[in-house]
């Protein structure tokens, strides 16, 4: 029974992503027909303005779109399991604050010297940001056995790097300021082919290792000492739980800014539609309805108020907290 | 060293950031079941946690299957050991199949996926601890119990060869409880699994347990098999319930000792029922503590099992039993005659005057308030049953017993209701033998008075007459008996001489405060008003060279040549006695001189700079003591009551030669004494301190080790200058045995004994 609802429920995933990537390739100011559509990713029209807003933008705004949801839905998911706490998400180990600081010294240290504007300066800073917060968090995962205390560590590294970013936003010009503003509210727009392989190929290794340790992180459903009693290593599951929800989380945030509620309410309704937390299962659904979501949260962010962009952020919010709250209260009145 | 399955710890340390105990040395074999016991955080989970390896060990080494498990991979050391916590775990959305499941965990491969086997396994290890059921319930929704199950069937489905289990019972019902414990059994007795466990319930450990461990704070205190364990003095120690009423939590979690286990038992030479034969006396103090005592003695040589009762004692002088309960002086004698351990069910009331009407009442050797008479007597009759118990309790393990009555029977207005004479006698079917006193004159009319005041029913219960305590030529006394003997129609068994054998009962009290000539060293023992205890200077009786005198004088302190202030059941007011008449300030005197002082119990309160009473244990308030020892006294209700071994620790100037020497004893008072910081302690474990030539202990009998009274008495005297003769000083224990010979074998003489076995209606 319980096979069959997986399996319907991927199959029906897998439909509704392929639908929506379609749609999300159609739609948009201008509106490309299905016909064309296949013609341009099928390589039988290979010019026109059709074909590079296809190729240009909106395909890798897509991919895009799919990997940073299934990064932070699965980074999310693995926090979710490692502090057995369900309001724990993504960024809260102070992954996107580091970004954030990282990003904001080098806009108004570097970049306002007149140097070269680059995306590739600001993700490199980001990746960077995150992974020294990540960094001190591991550090303290090694000393530190409690878990809520690391959680309380992962808040304060946040909480500390973003007061030192409001004390270098204190002395930055007005125009980097709003740039910050921008990056920190997230955006899929101005990703280009190349950004799209690299998210992917990190994203992916990342994937496929966790789902090989999907056994152990099944056994740590139990909590760590019947982990370790069934023979897991908890030390080392604890460095790559941290490490891979991580880089998988800093990945994407680096390329599109930190996106929210996406790596806190997938898990949710994942586990709600597969009745299940066993993570071969959790590792690909989540990864698939975290894909799906960004994709239409996206879709909306860039089209309903067209041709006003609205931060995806904003939209992922307005769609996904109900959802959250309203499983929480279900939750609650089951038990 | 593979053949050496099961667990084993070598001189294991266990302690979160500290070593909380050292050197556990624990072995379980395959099939084999062992607990731990002990009070709460005495360290069982650590050491449970210790073994399966949740903390780290601090020293030692844990064997599993005969190798040391530091050195064992994960995987292997799964496959061995598992466990069942008190953690509690919230599994999302796993059902209850799935968490068994998990037990797979250290045979399914790189993802987990389970094979044919393991799928059978986790349907066996739900099958066998009835949670197929609900297989498909989540884990997060059912009940404490079924989780415990659930987990339990986890562990099972790890196919351990060694199972730990913290507290596997918590949160069951009896159901459930008696379905795991069974369960538990059968792991160990049919898959030969070992099973360390940690248990609250002791009955439970009792009946489950090849083997026991007993804990405490300090460490390992008892190992063994649940008979050697759970014995109630220790059971009681290793949770601080000595004297506690504990009949609201059950039936007693230990085994019923034999009273007789010291003894080889004889075979059947009573012929099955317990015999009784009762002494009763024409009025108090004519020696039926004696007489009865001479008898346990007497049967006990003749090889049987006996053991002395005595329905009520009304007496000051108490004792305190290995399980920290309260009974009779003379019971506690008479049971050394038998040569067995006292116990409650010895004389399962205690009356204790309190004051001119009132007494405290201890039944089963649990004080239960005050009474006064009148409220006694209206209530005496819901005592039956408590003394029935006791007795049947006493007769399961012996041969013989020999009761002892109280005071007169011929008690006209109390004979109504009478649970301690002839009504006793009614009560346990048991032949009399009627005593009388001939010292104290009118011995024809103490006899034959009280058989006529009987009832004839009474009277027929009555096998023989003892003529007590006569002195001089005893065939002057022959007319005597015939006489007696005619007039009563009852045999007269014996005329017993007078015996001064200066031994431990109540009745023996009196002569001791008479004047004595005072010899070459003398002991001046403060005669407080409410003095107790007086047996702790008995073993100076011993010596001819030694007196020991009572005194309430100012005048006789001088001469003396060590003050002892004895132990009081009032410290407060005997402390203001003691000023009122001038002795503190003469006791305060000498000691400043350089006189030896000692306080014991009550005495070393009152040594003190002051005892206070805040709870209102005695009449409240509180007095400044006589400021000798930096030592200040709070009465509590709480009392303590313990056996107590030890040792002087420290015994600085005049006594420095008992330092380390053993000290045995017991301890019973109300109230806790603080030793102020930087003053030398003097017995071990806080109970006494000293300054100079003043030393105080809570510890009673602390004279009666030879090695302690010989030190004392050879210090004492050479502070003048002098030597004693200590050459026949022996251990008051062995003096005591030695004198409970000499009576025997004096009453043996001038008793009739066929008569009185075949009053018993013993053959021999």
């Amino acid at each position: 029974m319980k096979h069959k609802r997986a399996i319907a429920a991927f199959g029906l995933m897998i439909t509704a992503l392929v639908i929506l990537c379609m749609a999300d390739l159609m739609l948009g100011t201008v509106s490309v027909p299905v016909k064309e559509l296949m013609d341009i990713l099928g390589g039988r029209i290979t010019e026109g303005m059709n074909h590079s807003i296809i190729m240009g933008i909106r395909l890798p705004r897509m991919l895009g779109a799919v990997i940073t949801g299934g990064a932070l839905a699965l980074s999310g998911y693995l926090l979710q399991t490692f502090f057995a706490n369900p309001v724990v998400g993504p960024f809260v180990l102070g992954i996107s604050s580091g970004a954030k600081l990282a990003v904001a010294l080098s806009m108004i240290f570097i970049l306002s010297r007149g140097l070269q504007t680059g995306s590739a300066m600001l993700i490199t800073a980001a990746f960077a940001g995150a992974m020294t917060v990540m960094g001190f968090v591991l550090l303290v995962s090694l000393k530190v056995k409690s878990r809520s205390a690391l959680v309380v560590c992962g808040i304060m590294a946040g909480y500390i790097c973003s007061a030192v970013t409001d004390l270098v936003v204190t002395f930055a010009d007005d125009a980097n300021i709003v740039n910050l503003h921008n990056w920190s509210l997230g955006s899929l727009s101005g990703l280009d082919m190349p950004d799209v392989t690299t998210m992917a190929v990190i994203v992916l290794l990342c994937s496929v290792l966790i789902f090989f340790m999907s056994k152990p992180i099944g056994a740590y459903r139990l909590g760590e000492n019947y982990a370790a009693n069934m023979g897991v290593n908890v030390t080392a599951l604890r460095v790559i739980l941290i490490l891979v929800s991580s880089m998988l989380a800093a990945c994407v945030t680096a390329f599109v800014g930190p996106v929210s509620f996406v790596g806190i309410a997938i898990p949710h309704l994942t586990k709600s539609a597969f009745k299940t937390t066993s993570p071969r299962v959790m590792i690909p659904a989540c990864f698939l309805l975290g894909a799906c979501v960004t994709v239409l949260c996206d879709g909306i962010a860039r089209t309903v108020f067209a041709p006003t962009e609205v931060s995806i952020s904003s939209v992922t919010a307005v769609l996904l907290v109900p959802v959250v709250i309203r499983m929480l209260i279900s939750r609650k009145a089951r038990s | 060293m593979t053949g050496d399955k099961g667990i084993k710890t070598d001189k294991l340390v266990i302690g979160y950031d500290r070593d909380l105990i050292r050197d556990i040395c624990l072995e379980v074999k395959p099939g084999r079941v062992m607990t731990l016991i002990g009070p709460n955080g005495c360290g069982k989970s650590t050491l449970l946690k210790t073994i399966t390896g949740q903390l780290k060990k601090r020293g030692g080494v844990v064997f599993v299957d005969g190798s040391d498990r530091e050195g064992m991979n994960r995987l292997e050391l799964a496959r061995s050991v598992s466990m069942v916590t008190t953690e509690r775990v919230n599994p999302e959305l796993m059902s209850c199949r799935e968490v068994v499941a998990m037990g797979r965990y250290p045979y399914t491969g790189r993802l987990g996926i389970l094979s044919e086997k393991d799928r059978a396994v986790t349907e066996e290890a739900m099958a066998s601890t009835g949670t197929l059921d609900i297989a498909e319930r989540l884990f997060t929704n059912i009940s404490d119990g079924q989780r415990q199950r659930v987990m339990l069937a986890r562990a099972v489905c790890q196919e351990p060869e060694i199972l730990v289990l913290d507290e596997p019972t918590s949160y069951l019902d009896i159901r459930y409880r008696v379905d795991i414990l069974t369960q538990i059994k059968s792991l160990a007795r049919e898959k030969g699994i070992a099973v360390i466990m940690s248990l609250h319930e002791l009955e439970t450990a009792m009946r489950i347990s090849d083997t026991v461990v007993a804990m405490n704070g300090e460490g390992v205190q008892r190992l063994g098999t649940p008979e050697e364990v759970f014995e109630e003095g220790f059971i009681r120690r290793l949770y601080g319930i000595e004297g506690k009423d504990i009949s609201l939590v059950g039936d007693a979690p230990w085994f019923k000792t034999s009273i007789h286990e010291k003894l080889p038992v004889p075979s059947g030479k009573a012929g099955g029922k317990t015999k009784v034969i009762m002494v009763q006396g024409t009025m108090s103090g004519v020696g039926k503590s004696m007489i009865a005592a001479a008898l346990c003695r007497i049967f006990t040589q003749d090889g049987y099992r006996v053991a002395p009762f005595k329905s009520q004692n009304m007496a000051l002088n108490s004792c305190v039993t290995r399980e920290g309960l309260e009974m009779g002086r003379a019971q506690v004698m008479q049971a050394e005659c038998c040569g067995i351990e006292p116990r409650v069910c010895m004389n399962p009331i205690l009356l204790k005057p309190t004051g001119e009407n009132g007494s405290q009442v201890i039944i089963n050797g649990i004080p239960r308030g005050d009474m006064n008479a009148r409220e006694y007597f209206s209530r005496k009759k819901e005592l039956v049953p408590v003394i029935k118990k006791a007795y049947e309790e006493l007769c399961e393990t012996v041969d013989i017993v020999v009761v002892e009555g109280a005071g007169s029977p011929a008690e006209l207005n109390l004979k109504e209701d009478d649970i301690v004479n002839m009504g006793l006698a009614r009560i346990l079917d048991a032949p009399v033998i009627l005593a009388g006193d001939i010292d104290r004159g009118g011995v024809f009319a103490q006899l034959i008075g009280t058989v006529e005041l009987l009832e004839e029913e009474e009277r027929r219960r009555i096998g023989g007459l003892i003529v007590n305590k006569l002195r001089g030529d005893r065939s002057l006394f022959d007319r005597g008996v015939r006489i007696l003997e005619e007039k009563t129609g009852i045999k007269v068994l014996g005329t017993l001489p007078y015996i001064k054998l200066d031994l431990d009962d109540e009745d023996s009290q009196s002569g001791r405060f008479e004047v004595h000539e005072r010899k070459e060293l003398d002991l001046a023992v403060i005669h407080l008003p409410h003095i107790s205890n007086f047996t702790d200077f008995s073993v100076f009786d011993q010596l001819e060279e030694v007196s020991v005198n009572y005194t309430e004088s100012v005048k006789d302190l001088e001469g003396s040549d060590m003050i002892i202030l004895p132990g009081t059941k009032n410290t407060i007011a005997d402390l203001r006695w003691l000023k009122e008449k001038g002795l503190a300030e003469e006791i305060i005197r000498l000691a400043g001189m350089g006189k030896p002082v000692f306080g014991i119990c009550g005495g070393y309160q009152m040594l003190g700079r002051s005892v206070s009473d805040p709870e209102k244990v005695e009449d409240g308030g509180s007095e400044e003591g006589l400021g000798l020892l930096e030592a200040e006294t709070v009465l509590t209700g709480e009392k303590v009551r313990s056996l107590y071994e030890g040792r002087v620790e420290n015994s600085g100037g005049l006594f420095k030669c008992l330092e380390g020497r053993r000290v045995r004893g017991y301890e019973i008072h109300m109230g806790q004494t603080e030793i102020s910081p930087g003053v030398k302690p003097f017995t071990s474990g806080g109970s006494g301190c000293h300054s100079e030539n003043v030393y105080g202990t809570y510890v009673h009998g602390f004279f009666d080790l030879k090695e302690i009274a010989e030190g004392v008495l050879e210090a004492v005297a050479a502070l003048s200058g002098r030597s004693l003769d200590l050459s026949g000083l022996i251990d008051q224990d062995a003096y005591k045995e030695s004198r409970y010979d000499l009576l025997a074998d004096t009453v043996r003489k001038y008793l009739d004994m066929d008569s009185i076995y075949r009053i018993m209606g013993i053959e021999r």
